[in-house]
């Protein structure tokens, strides 16, 4: 007897010693069909939990050779590129790191003296992996795992968290809050949920007069602006196996802008948010019962401005910009430090570093035009250790009046 | 769905989801109530086009083979599956029990591989599905068919050196690299 041939006696030793489907199977589909699979969400946290675990234990190296994937993309090393596309259409992904979402954003007029500057989302269809626009929500955060998102409908502050299941394009759950959410994240294994509270919308804009020059002369102009305070009273705290919430008020100082969202600390023990000051992408921390307290050892030098902070591992901590090379197109490098000490170990390709893929590799934006022509940058594939980069999406077309696509990124 | 269309629903149910709960079964690797889950969702997914599917079968397991290799959606469903111990020894055991013995270290080493790899040896050796045809319902090449199916099987042995002393398949003489050609979609 060979492999193949104990393979197929086995398998059909197997399925020959499955019973039957219960009489009222037809009904379980259905029913379960109403409730759009409203597993409880114990089980959905549970399900992304899991989900991180296997994530976290797959050998790097090996990740992503057996891969099984759709035709009609790059099929080398666990990569999902489309560089003719942004935004893009079909799905982006290089590792574990997966495009699950972008949006572009726009003022949307909603007076003669108020306008909102409001997100269309397009969200992964995990069945055909392509992105599908979906209006309905103004803030979407989209856990490990890549099966659950957490959304916020179009009114802000919203009075109720959606948990979105990504297959179905259906709220399986609706979380109630006492405290008016703007914004969302979720903790770094998908177990909680940090939920931004606001007085008012965090994205309204008044219109104001400013002056510009133009053509050597200086003319008056009309603009959409923020709000010189924010409206943020504080955050909650949303564990999903239980759907407990609870609030922690945190006084809005001066030194942040209208929209300044929480985020979790990579441990989910203490949230961040960014701060004005002297330079960009400062943080501040705070523990959960809202108190002010120094950065965790590892995270005290990341930018608040910088997405990809910590290495899968821990030990290396992604940072901001620090050469251009001129060169067409131009090269740009960023920062890769040690967390403890905050020391340079090396650069890597890349103008803004977005995502870790494993341990060695980064998804960054970076130009594809010379450092005399105007920035314009496309999603790239960049290695520790290699000045090489792969392009995943096309260029992104960027002017002051209008945001290009933005990109978001979750683990598988 | 209407009434009309409820009814067909409950009548393909329940003529034919007995036999597609086995290879939903096999697909995650032996763990009943994961293949019951896999085979719930693929028939909720279908009864919500339900009136514009043509061949509800067809359908309904290339949702079932899509979900399964769908890494980030269903690696979660993989829990420990129980299978009766091998004896220590195998001394003195007629040939029939030492097969059965051999087949029990293979469920447990099937149920050991990844999805992928599991999913296209069901495909390939329970459903006796042409390469082609597996590549047409995985959305993939034949090369990686090929290549993911000669893996498997090496990485059965990996896992169960009780199988070391097979016979090598035909399967197992191909090289281990990739067919599959890079390409990117305009």
């Amino acid at each position: 007897m060979n492999v193949e041939e104990l393979v197929r006696e086995a398998l059909r030793e197997q399925a020959a010693d499955q019973r039957p489907t219960g009489p009222g199977f037809a009904d379980r589909v259905l029913s379960a069909r109403r409730r759009r699979r409203t597993r409880t969400v114990a089980t959905v946290a549970a399900a992304v939990a899991a989900v991180v675990a296997v994530a976290v234990g797959v050998p790097l190296l090996d990740s992503g050779k057996d891969d099984v994937r759709p035709a009609g993309v790059v099929q080398q090393g666990g990569i999902h590129a489309h560089p003719d596309q942004s935004p893009p259409r079909d799905l982006i992904a290089a590792g574990d790191a997966v495009l699950a979402a972008y949006y572009t954003a726009d003022n949307v007029v909603k007076s003669d003296t108020r306008a909102v500057f409001e997100r269309t989302y397009s969200l992964l269809d995990p069945d055909t992996g392509r992105y599908e626009k979906d209006t309905r929500w103004s803030y979407v955060a989209v856990a490990p795992g890549l099966k659950t998102a957490a959304v916020l409908e179009r009114e802000l502050p919203a009075r109720r968290i959606g948990l979105l299941d990504l297959a179905t394009g259906e709220v399986e759950r609706w979380i109630p809050v006492a405290h008016a959410v703007g914004g969302l994240a979720f903790s770094y294994d998908g177990g909680r949920l940090v939920a931004t509270t606001y007085d008012e919308n965090p994205d309204l804009r008044h219109k104001e007069t400013g002056s510009a020059v133009e053509n050597g002369k200086t003319a008056e102009r009309q603009m959409w602006a923020s709000s010189m305070g924010s409206s943020r009273t504080g955050f909650s705290v949303i564990d999903l196996a239980s759907t407990q919430a609870s609030w922690t008020p945190v006084k809005a100082e001066r030194d942040i802008s209208a929209r300044q969202d929480f985020a979790f600390g990579r441990t989910g023990d203490t949230v961040y948010s960014q701060v004005i000051g002297g330079r960009d992408g400062l943080q501040q921390f705070y523990d959960l019962t809202g108190g002010k307290i120094d950065a965790p050892a590892d995270e005290r030098y990341l930018r608040s401005d910088v997405a990809a902070r910590l290495s899968p591992n821990g030990r290396l901590a992604a940072l901001g910009l620090t050469k251009e090379v001129a060169g067409s197109p131009g090269r740009s490098y960023s920062s890769i430090r040690d967390p403890r000490t905050g020391k340079e170990i090396t650069t890597v390709r890349g103008g803004h570093l977005l995502a870790w893929v494993d341990d060695k590799r980064l998804i960054a934006w970076e130009r594809v035009t010379s450092l005399e022509e105007e920035y314009r940058p496309q999603l790239v594939l960049v290695t520790i250790g290699s000045d090489k980069v792969v392009p995943l999406s096309g260029s992104r077309e960027e002017s002051l009046e209008r945001q290009g696509w933005e990109p978001v990124f979750a683990r598988r | 769905m209407d009434a009309a269309e409820l009814e067909s629903f409950r009548e393909f149910v329940d003529n034919r989801s007995s036999g597609l709960l086995k290879t939903a079964v096999l697909l995650c690797g032996g763990d009943r109530h994961a293949g019951e889950d896999l085979l719930q969702n693929a028939l909720a997914k279908a009864a919500g086009k339900w009136q514009r599917i043509d061949e509800p079968e067809a359908y309904v397991r290339r949702i079932l083979y899509r979900q399964q290799v769908s890494r980030w959606r269903l690696k979660w469903r993989r829990r420990e599956v129980t299978v009766a111990e091998p004896p220590e020894s195998r001394a003195g055991r007629s040939d029939a029990a030492a097969a059965a013995e051999l087949r029990v270290v293979m469920r447990e080493a099937l149920s050991r591989l990844t999805s992928r790899q599991r999913t296209v040896l069901v495909l390939r050796y329970f459903e006796d599905l042409p390469e082609a045809d597996v590549a047409r319902l995985l959305g993939c090449s034949v090369g990686t068919v090929r290549s993911t199916t000669h893996r498997s099987l090496a990485r059965l042995r990996s896992i169960a050196p009780e199988l070391a002393a097979l016979r090598p398949a035909d399967a197992e003489a191909q090289p281990s690299r990739d067919f599959s050609p890079v390409e990117v979609r305009r």
